[in-house]
């Protein structure tokens, strides 16, 4: 790994961070990045000098002045929990956290990222690190990648919430339909007396159900369009964090479009079709 | 005849819109029930983990027990803590990650508890594990273990089989020659999440697989006290401030700021979006089903029916919706919430023991005053209809039209 690279080690050490004053005189201190969310709470600038020790009593601390101010990379596993990391130089951080009687390149690291130049290869190349490298485990970053789990979980989970709402939606839709095309009883009656056929009404049903389907679908893309912002703005404040909770995206709007406008259509001609069974006197009769 | 008989003639009449409209409700009001069980089903169930083991306080180094912080000089943290007079039992914790060779495949990843078994008074009194023992005995001695489920059958371990194990106690992937242990008993850990396998063993077991690479560190001690668990915590806070002593009650205090917050936002949202959508749906087809009927309304209202009556009347219908609707969500809610909950539980790093749904009657009655409220909600507009009526010009465009 190369030196001064600046790498993915969070350095959460406990830190004893005490802005101090720097002097133009003194060489430079390393540099360093902290989090948006720890710069906040501790008035940190860009510029500041900061002692960071790994331990509270501020044993072997050592300076560091704060180059920048990340947002870190939003962790649904970690919500809730505000992120105060500092992010050095690998060698800083082993500098600082080498026990002492363990000599200046004989330090262990938790792990190694690796960009491979065909990144199909990272079965085969996990396989042959695990294979020569025994004591090291090697995976591929899909299967390393543990945060994206709760991901993948939450979205089963709104999925059998979003059914059961459909099921839901479905059933009242359906009672409502069936009322509604009562309602039109005398006139559908009427229709049927003076020779239109069963198929014809039936068209004009399903077309009207399509009809309404559709602007309450896009009423309803509406609404939810509205209320992403609404919902991200009131999440990220509650969490202070920069995740997306709900994200609109043209494969979720054609799906509920796919869903709403057939579901809608269909309700309307199965409440229709027990009416339209019975005689044309017999729907017209008051 | 009074309005909940009338109420009920009125939907017996139109069956197929009357059970649509209870199957409609049912199917919300489970879905509402389900986010009520989830608004505290973490809470209740960590607070029943934590109770579940006996131990009434957790001293940790860091904030939260699990934290990665370790506690110094563990063992004879833990005696001083012995001696306190509200102290019953002090259970030193460490555990490390470990690999289980396998006669063929890839090893076996699993961590390794290790825990005192053994009081420090000089009677060294039997200690309770942190764990279950399901088949066998507990581990006493340094070569001697004891495995869950998982590794026992993935593995083909009974008591008395022996493992090769590579334990790692300082850093995770170190390189370290293989122990023999024998496992003598297959346990249940309260705390183990649904990707992960685990031993346990003494604290002896535990060095002796780390090639004696341990330390005097360890990650938990775990207090029984003689009585009041706060005051123990206070007790041990005020003898060793540079520890932290929090009860079962407190770490689910801070759990419940930190891990559990959006599955309560996400309740609370779904709770009001549901009850929202209940309201909705219920006052459009109690207004439907008026509008159609106000001929019907105003001949009774002229047949001598009060204008009290006639709204009780829509009430009643509302209630009788809403209630048997609710009724049927309770078994429908509690079948969709133990699907839920087998879903959630496939998120890494939960206890298998954990659930996200845990039934309490507060939740019920919640779930029933909501369900009344929605009820009467919805059946405000449709009562103003048939109060307001005007009973002659109903009559005369009913005969008209």
């Amino acid at each position: 790994m190369r030196p001064g690279l600046l790498v993915r080690f969070l350095a959460v050490l406990g830190l004893g961070l005490v802005p101090t004053l720097a002097t133009a005189q003194e060489a430079r201190p390393a540099d360093v990045l902290v989090s948006r969310q720890l710069a906040e709470s501790e008035n940190l600038t860009v510029g500041s000098v900061v002692r960071l020790a790994t331990d509270a009593a501020g044993t072997r601390a050592r300076e560091f002045r704060i180059a920048g101010i990340y947002e870190p990379t939003p962790d649904p596993a970690r919500l809730g929990q505000v992120p105060r990391s500092v992010r050095l130089h690998l060698p800083d951080l082993l500098e600082m956290t080498r026990p002492v009687d363990v000599p200046a390149g004989a330090e262990y690291v938790s792990s190694v990222n690796v960009a491979l130049v065909d990144p199909k290869d990272a079965g085969q190349f996990a396989k042959d690190v695990n294979a020569r490298l025994p004591g090291v485990l090697a995976l591929p970053a899909g299967e390393a990648a543990g945060s994206a789990g709760p991901f993948r979980v939450l979205e089963r989970f709104h999925l059998a919430i979003a059914v059961v709402t459909i099921i839901a939606a479905t059933v009242f839709l359906l009672a409502l339909s069936i009322m509604l095309v009562d309602e039109r009883r005398e006139t559908v009656g009427v229709l049927r007396l003076i020779g239109l056929p069963v198929r014809r009404i039936l068209v004009q049903i399903l077309l009207e159900g399509l009809l309404v389907a559709g602007v309450g679908a896009i009423f309803g893309l509406i609404l939810a369009l509205l209320s992403e912002q609404l919902i991200n703005q009131f999440f990220q404040w509650r969490y202070d964090t920069a995740l997306v909770f709900v994200r609109i995206t043209r494969d979720v709007a054609l799906t509920c479009v796919a869903i709403a406008v057939p579901l809608g259509a269909s309700a309307t001609v199965v409440a229709s079709w027990a009416l339209l069974r019975r005689g044309g006197l017999r729907l017209a009769r008051r | 005849m009074n309005a909940i008989g009338f109420a009920w003639r009125s939907l017996v009449r139109q069956p197929a819109r009357a059970a649509l409209g209870i199957l409609g409700v049912a199917a919300v009001g489970a879905l509402l029930f389900d986010m009520l069980l989830l608004s505290r089903g973490l809470i209740v169930s960590m607070q029943d983990l934590l109770d579940r083991g006996g131990w009434d306080v957790r001293v940790s180094a860091g904030e939260l027990p699990g934290s990665g912080l370790r506690i110094s000089d563990a063992v004879d943290t833990a005696e001083a803590i012995s001696r306190l007079p509200s102290v019953q039992a002090a259970l030193v914790m460490r555990a490390a990650t470990a690999q289980i060779d396998r006669a063929s495949g890839q090893p076996l990843r699993a961590s390794f508890q290790g825990a005192t078994m053994r009081s420090a008074d000089p009677a060294g009194s039997r200690l309770r594990a942190p764990w279950t023992i399901l088949r066998g005995r507990d581990a006493e001695g340094a070569d001697e273990v004891v495995v869950d489920e998982k590794i026992a059958s993935e593995s083909r371990l009974e008591p008395g089989s022996e493992i090769t194990l590579r334990a790692s106690c300082v850093g995770d992937l170190e390189a370290l020659p293989a122990t023999r242990l024998k496992v003598v008993g297959i346990a249940e850990f309260p705390f183990q999440t649904t990707n992960e396998t685990t031993t346990g063993g003494t604290l002896d077991a535990l060095k002796a697989a780390c090639g004696g690479n341990v330390g005097t560190e360890a990650d938990l001690i775990l207090v029984t006290s003689t009585g009041d668990a706060d005051e123990t915590a206070a007790a041990i806070r005020t003898l060793l401030p540079e520890i932290r002593a929090a009860t079962n009650t407190e770490v689910v205090g801070r759990l419940q700021q930190t891990g559990f917050t959006y599955f309560r936002q996400i309740s609370s949202v779904l709770t009001t979006v549901t009850v929202s959508f209940a309201v909705l749906l219920i006052t459009v087809l109690l207004t439907v089903s008026v509008n159609q009927r106000l001929g019907e309304i105003a001949a009774l209202r002229a047949l001598g029916f009060s204008r009290v009556r006639v709204v009780k009347d829509v009430l009643s219908e509302s209630a009788l919706i809403v209630g048997i609707g609710g009724l049927l969500s309770l078994p429908l809610g509690l079948l969709l919430a133990s699907g839920l909950d087998r879903i959630l539980k496939g998120m890494p790093g939960i206890p298998v023991a954990l659930h996200f749904f845990v039934f309490e009657a507060q939740a019920l009655a919640i779930h029933v005053a909501l369900l009344m409220a929605t009820a009467i909600i919805a059946a405000l507009y449709p009562m103003r209809i048939v109060s307001t009526l005007p009973i002659a010009a109903t009559l005369r465009d009913e005969v008209i039209g």
